[in-house]
């Protein structure tokens, strides 16, 4: 082991990466909101023509929120914590601050190009996999170039044994890089056809039961090993090195990790219950997502334990506060989305709003969280300025978590009523509601929810704002905070 | 109990409370098997989760962090060899163990099938709605139409039966003149009566409009005289001859049924046929309903 | 063991790439074959029903509607017939989707008409008050892309099999040979329409987003 003589990190990956996370952070929860009010007050639907609709504008949000913010999130807290956990600056090759400035650079193309694309109507509609192939090639070399990136640091570590948050870094890379390619095998139809037609446009490998199959096998595992995955890897680090605190248990990091790896793949079919896919499959997907509860919660009471006897912290910080919440909320998605998978409990909630309302627990509460906690630990040391103010953030943290239980508590409600309603029947066994009832009842909630979006953007324009007012106005530091992230 | 366990457990019973207040205002009938069990899973996601992390997060107020250090720290951050929390130990076996039993023991490949269920909910529900509309009485008919009407019906034909605006047929009067009209042009070959078609052109100019505007008024007043052509099959009072050719004056029960049968193709545009996706005695419930708007027998 | 693999990140990787394939293999793999095959009688998509699914893809109608009818009755009784893996044979991509804020599709065309479409598609309120679904009224100008369909249907018959009859084949030219055959079905989709100007773009030759996608949505069913 070398000596603990501080070394210089090289943060300029990183902070590119945070910039953009606030940029698609706010644009996509900016939509987000919008499309939320758009349900609420359907007049919203003609501000831009036929580019403002809810429909076009909903694949804009999750794909913004997700290959936007997140992965930003995602790859600012990779190129800033991999460094450390490896000790390592990348400054020490050059070969690897290219990879890292070209990673960033084509990124930001073809961020921009999914968002022109999408805008248009360029899409091949499966969700979360809606790039059309030339950009799916780009985001294969946008992966291909992480990866290479992420080993090489490795390859020159100084820490023999491979932190956790790296384990997780590594499963993302790995989990992506195989569902996404089998996902998006598509054929270009302008080249099959002797050029006719659009050069943008294919089809699908796959065909009907097949397609729907591999596409939830895709869509699970890009919440497992995009908004999970990537995000327990940052909580490893942040939390633990925020509290100064040792993490609980090594032992119960090791089932979490393995346990998560082995389980999740299984239990994508919990998307295709009482679908054309076979009775078993749906089986297994429904069983293997309970059992999916324990390794998720293991990591979540493993962070909650790391702050056993830390009550002054959790009260006094709260970057703190941010991230014990997130592994509450990551709780709750876990535990909800193993009960939604249950086959009858499925039957009520599958094509309700209970499934957006699930999907924001996690989102807002767990991953939004985490990345919101992670940029403000990270930005004293990269921008050497202590936090711009913390009353600032104690307040963003009551509007957000407000905003959080509004979303998931009037999506739940809606959700259930929903689902209860398209199946009841009246006296006679005929149908009770007609569909535009059970449309219109939703009317209160759907405005709840755009209220919560209000309050969420509202909570991150004061990060933006914060993180700003750090970058270029707060006090500047001597030195390198070790532990707990100063701030004014 | 400590108060943050207290104001836990209060917040997971305020969701539930308010869902099942919610759902229970929409006349939804918990003893049915799938809204029982999600309602019980609804009430176990609030309350485990909140307790749990309740539990979890109290202990920073009570416990202290202890524990052997792994000799590795990285960056700073150091490593418990603590044991697994019991509790989390027990039940990642327990869930294994029923996983192994429910997928070798419980319902092993091919023991469950979703059809085979569907085709038992269906004939359950059958010999019920047999048994207990055989005789329905008018009112009942009544009402049972008009609920399915509002589900099947009303995205053409408008909550109320008006026709939206000329969009589909307006149940509170017969027919329109322009209905009419067209009919008598380019006459009519789709209702499925045992007549079969009427011929197109059967009248025309003067007549043809005497005729409509006196169809379309109810076949009140005075009858025209080039009425005649058309009394030769829809009888001189215009009720269809006993159901051989359509009821022109009023709706009636043989309407509903030819048109819910096969659909229909107008002026105002074309309805869908049903073919047999209504019972007869839907299909009778439908007729009488229809009738209380304005224009039955 | 584990602590072996953590310093040694080849190993490592390898270890988490083996836990986490083989699950896939296990699900998708053993029906694959059962699963592409189309139900007795199924046609593959006309070039104008094909032109409409784009347009269905490009507004991401997928965005509240399902095409996936469950076998539960209430699900039965309110959308017909429950779904079959075999129809679906021909649809690249699945388009089940995954939030029903509107009603399910799949069978929509059994119980709703052209003209019940083009009121509903020009301003959903005028038919369904209360409705929260959005007024395209831009597909009513737009012109839908045929060549692409076209370019799709002869990629799906030449590499996928899909059976299209000697009609479809690759090149420009082949395309401008079967566009009369397209325009005459545009036209018996228009003929049940209203509008006007649709009517007149028809008769030029160009076919409104609309008609292409009233012929989809009829022919779901
Ligand atoms: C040859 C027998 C015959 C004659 C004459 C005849 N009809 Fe008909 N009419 C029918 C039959 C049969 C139908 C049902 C056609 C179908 O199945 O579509 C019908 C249908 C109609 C309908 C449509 C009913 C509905 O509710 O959709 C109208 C209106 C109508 N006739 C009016 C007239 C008038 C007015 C005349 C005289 C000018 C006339 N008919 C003459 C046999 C006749
Ligand atoms: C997709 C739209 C649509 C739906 C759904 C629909 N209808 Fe219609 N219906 C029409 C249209 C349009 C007409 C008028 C045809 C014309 O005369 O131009 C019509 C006509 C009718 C007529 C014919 C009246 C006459 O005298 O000719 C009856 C009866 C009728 N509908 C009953 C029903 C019933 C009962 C249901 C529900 C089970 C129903 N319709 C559902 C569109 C619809
Ligand atoms: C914001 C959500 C939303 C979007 C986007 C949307 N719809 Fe809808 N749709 C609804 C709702 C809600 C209803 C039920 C009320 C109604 O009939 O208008 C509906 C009803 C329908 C119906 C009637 C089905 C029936 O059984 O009555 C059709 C057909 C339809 N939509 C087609 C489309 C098409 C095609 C698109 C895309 C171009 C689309 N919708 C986009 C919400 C939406
Ligand atoms: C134990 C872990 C989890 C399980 C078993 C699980 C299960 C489920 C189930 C059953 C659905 C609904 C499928 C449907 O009926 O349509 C769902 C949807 C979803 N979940 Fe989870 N969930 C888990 C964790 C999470 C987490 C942590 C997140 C995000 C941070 C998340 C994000 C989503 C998303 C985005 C969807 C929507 C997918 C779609 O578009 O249809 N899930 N999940
Ligand atoms: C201001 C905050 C946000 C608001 C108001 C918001 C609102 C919405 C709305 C209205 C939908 C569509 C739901 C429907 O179709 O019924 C949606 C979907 C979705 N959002 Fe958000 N969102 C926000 C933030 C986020 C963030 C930060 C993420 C991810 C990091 C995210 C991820 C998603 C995903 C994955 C879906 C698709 C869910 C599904 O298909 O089931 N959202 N959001
Ligand atoms: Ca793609
Ligand atoms: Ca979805
Ligand atoms: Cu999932």
């Amino acid at each position: 082991m070398q000596s603990n003589a501080a070394l210089e990190y090289d943060y300029s990956v990183a902070k590119l990466f945070t910039y953009t996370a606030i940029l698609f952070g706010f644009v996509g929860m900016l939509i987000g909101t919008l499309i939320a009010a758009q349900l609420a007050f359907p007049e919203l639907n003609y501000l831009l023509g036929e580019y403002g609709t809810f429909s076009r504008l909903r694949p804009l949000h999750t794909n913004v929120v997700i290959y936007g913010f997140t992965l930003s999130g995602v790859w600012a807290t990779f190129y800033y914590s991999a460094q450390r956990v490896l000790k390592v600056s990348m400054a020490e090759s050059k070969f690897i601050m290219f990879l890292g400035k070209f990673h960033f650079g084509l990124y930001l193309v073809a961020a921009v190009a999914m968002v022109l694309t999408l805008l248009m109507g360029i899409t091949t509609s499966k969700e979360y996999a809606q790039m059309e192939w030339p950009l799916d090639i780009i985001i294969v070399v946008i992966w291909v170039t992480w990866g290479l990136a992420m080993f090489a640091l490795i390859g020159i570590r100084r820490e023999k044994a491979l932190y956790i948050s790296m384990w997780y870094f590594i499963a993302c890379f790995l989990g992506v890089a195989m569902l996404y390619l089998f996902n998006n095998m598509e054929v270009p139809t302008y080249f099959a056809s002797g050029g006719v037609g659009s050069m943008m446009h294919s089809v699908s490998m796959y065909a009907g039961t097949n397609d729907a199959l591999v596409q939830w096998w895709w869509g699970h595992n890009a919440v497992a090993f995009v908004f999970t995955v990537p995000i327990v890897a940052m909580i490893y680090y942040f939390l633990p090195k925020e509290s100064g605190q040792a993490v609980y248990s090594y032992k119960l990091s090791l089932l979490s990790f393995w346990g998560l790896m082995f389980v999740y793949l299984w239990a994508g079919s919990h998307h295709l219950l009482w679908s054309t896919v076979p009775d078993w499959m749906q089986t297994m997907g429904s069983i293997f997502s309970v059992v999916l509860i324990l390794p998720s919660w293991g990591s979540a009471i493993n962070m909650l334990l790391t702050m056993k006897g830390e009550w002054n912290q959790l009260t006094e910080n709260p970057l703190i506060k941010f991230m014990v919440l997130a592994s509450t909320f990551y709780m709750l998605s876990t535990l909800e989305g193993p009960i939604q998978a249950i086959k009858s409990v499925n039957a009520i909630a599958h094509f309700t709003d209970w499934i957006p309302g699930h999907v924001h627990d996690g989102v807002l509460g767990w991953v939004a969280f985490m990345i919101m906690a992670a940029l403000f630990h990270m930005a004293p040391r990269m921008f050497k300025r202590e936090i711009y103010s913390k009353k600032l953030i104690e307040a963003q943290f009551w509007l957000q978590t407000t905003a959080v239980v509004l979303y998931f508590t009037s999506m739940w409600i809606a959700g259930i009523t929903q689902g209860m309603m398209w199946r009841a029947v009246d006296e006679y066994g005929n149908l009770m509601y007609s569909f535009i009832d059970t449309v219109t009842v939703l009317h209160p909630y759907y405005a709840i929810r755009a209220l919560s979006g209000v309050l969420f953007l509202t909570g991150f324009l004061m990060f933006a704002y914060n993180m700003v007012k750090t970058m270029t106005s707060s006090r500047k530091l001597e030195e390198e905070p070790q532990f707990s992230s100063p701030m004014a | 109990m400590n108060a943050l366990m207290i104001k836990a457990l209060a917040f997971s019973a305020v969701l539930i409370g308010a869902t099942l207040a919610v759902v229970k205002s929409m006349n939804i009938d918990l003893s049915d098997p799938i809204n029982m069990i999600t309602m019980i899973g609804a009430i176990a996601i609030a309350v485990l989760t909140f307790g749990v992390s309740a539990k979890y997060i109290n202990q920073m107020k009570t416990d202290t962090a202890q524990g052997e250090l792994a000799e590795e720290n990285w960056d700073g951050i150091g490593e418990y060899k603590n044991e697994l929390p019991g509790g989390w130990a027990y039940s990642f076996l327990g869930t294994m163990i029923w996983a192994i039993w429910y997928w070798t023991i419980g319902y092993p490949v091919n023991s469950f099938s979703q059809i085979g269920q569907w085709n038992e909910e269906v004939k359950a529900y059958n010999i019920k709605f047999e048994k207990t509309n055989k005789n329905a009485d008018k009112a009942t008919l009544t009402e049972m139409g008009e609920s399915i009407f509002l589900v099947q019906c009303a995205p053409c034909h408008g909550s109320t039966g008006d026709g939206l605006s000329g969009k589909a047929h307006d149940f509170t009067s017969r027919m329109s003149k322009a209905q009419v009209l067209d009919v008598i042009e380019k006459g009519s070959d789709q209702l499925g009566y045992a007549m079969g078609a009427m011929p197109p052109m059967m009248a025309t100019g003067q007549d043809a409009e005497a005729i409509a505007a006196y169809v379309a008024g109810g076949m009140k007043g005075e009858q025209p005289a080039s009425f005649g052509v058309c009394a030769g099959c829809h009888g001189a009072d215009g009720k269809g001859m006993g159901g051989t050719a359509p009821n022109i004056a009023s709706f009636d029960e043989d309407l509903i049924v030819h048109v819910v049968k096969s659909g229909k193709k107008g002026a105002l545009g074309v309805m869908p046929a049903f073919h047999d996706r209504m019972t007869p005695v839907q299909t009778k419930a439908l007729a009488t309903y229809i009738k209380t708007l304005g224009q039955g027998e | 063991m584990f602590h072996w693999l953590e310093k040694n990140p080849f190993f490592f990787s390898v270890g988490v790439f083996l836990v986490i394939a083989f699950a896939g293999l296990i699900e998708i793999l053993p029906n694959f074959a059962e699963a592409s095959r189309p139900v007795v009688g199924l046609k593959p998509y006309s070039v104008l029903e094909l032109a409409g699914k784009n347009i269905y893809m490009k507004d991401q109608c997928i965005a509240c509607h399902s095409q996936l009818i469950r076998p539960f009755k209430a699900e039965t009784d309110r959308y017909g017939q429950y779904s079959l893996s075999g129809e679906y044979a021909y649809d690249r991509p699945f388009l089940w989707g995954s939030k029903r804020t509107g009603p399910d599709l799949h069978r929509v065309g059994n119980y709703r008409t052209t003209d019940w479409h083009e009121n509903h598609m020009w301003e959903p309120t005028s038919v369904v008050p209360g409705s929260i679904m959005p007024a395209y009224k831009h597909m009513f100008t737009n012109v839908a892309d045929i060549a692409t369909a076209y370019a799709e249907a002869v990629t799906v018959k030449n590499i996928f099999k899909t059976p299209y009859g000697d009609e479809i084949q690759p090149g420009v030219e082949a395309f401008e040979a079967h566009k009369p055959a397209i325009l005459a079905e545009a036209q018996k989709i228009a003929a049940g329409m209203k509008n006007q100007d649709v009517k007149d773009a028809v008769k030029a030759g160009n076919v409104p987003e609309i008609v292409a996608l009233i012929a989809y949505l009829n022919r779901l069913k």
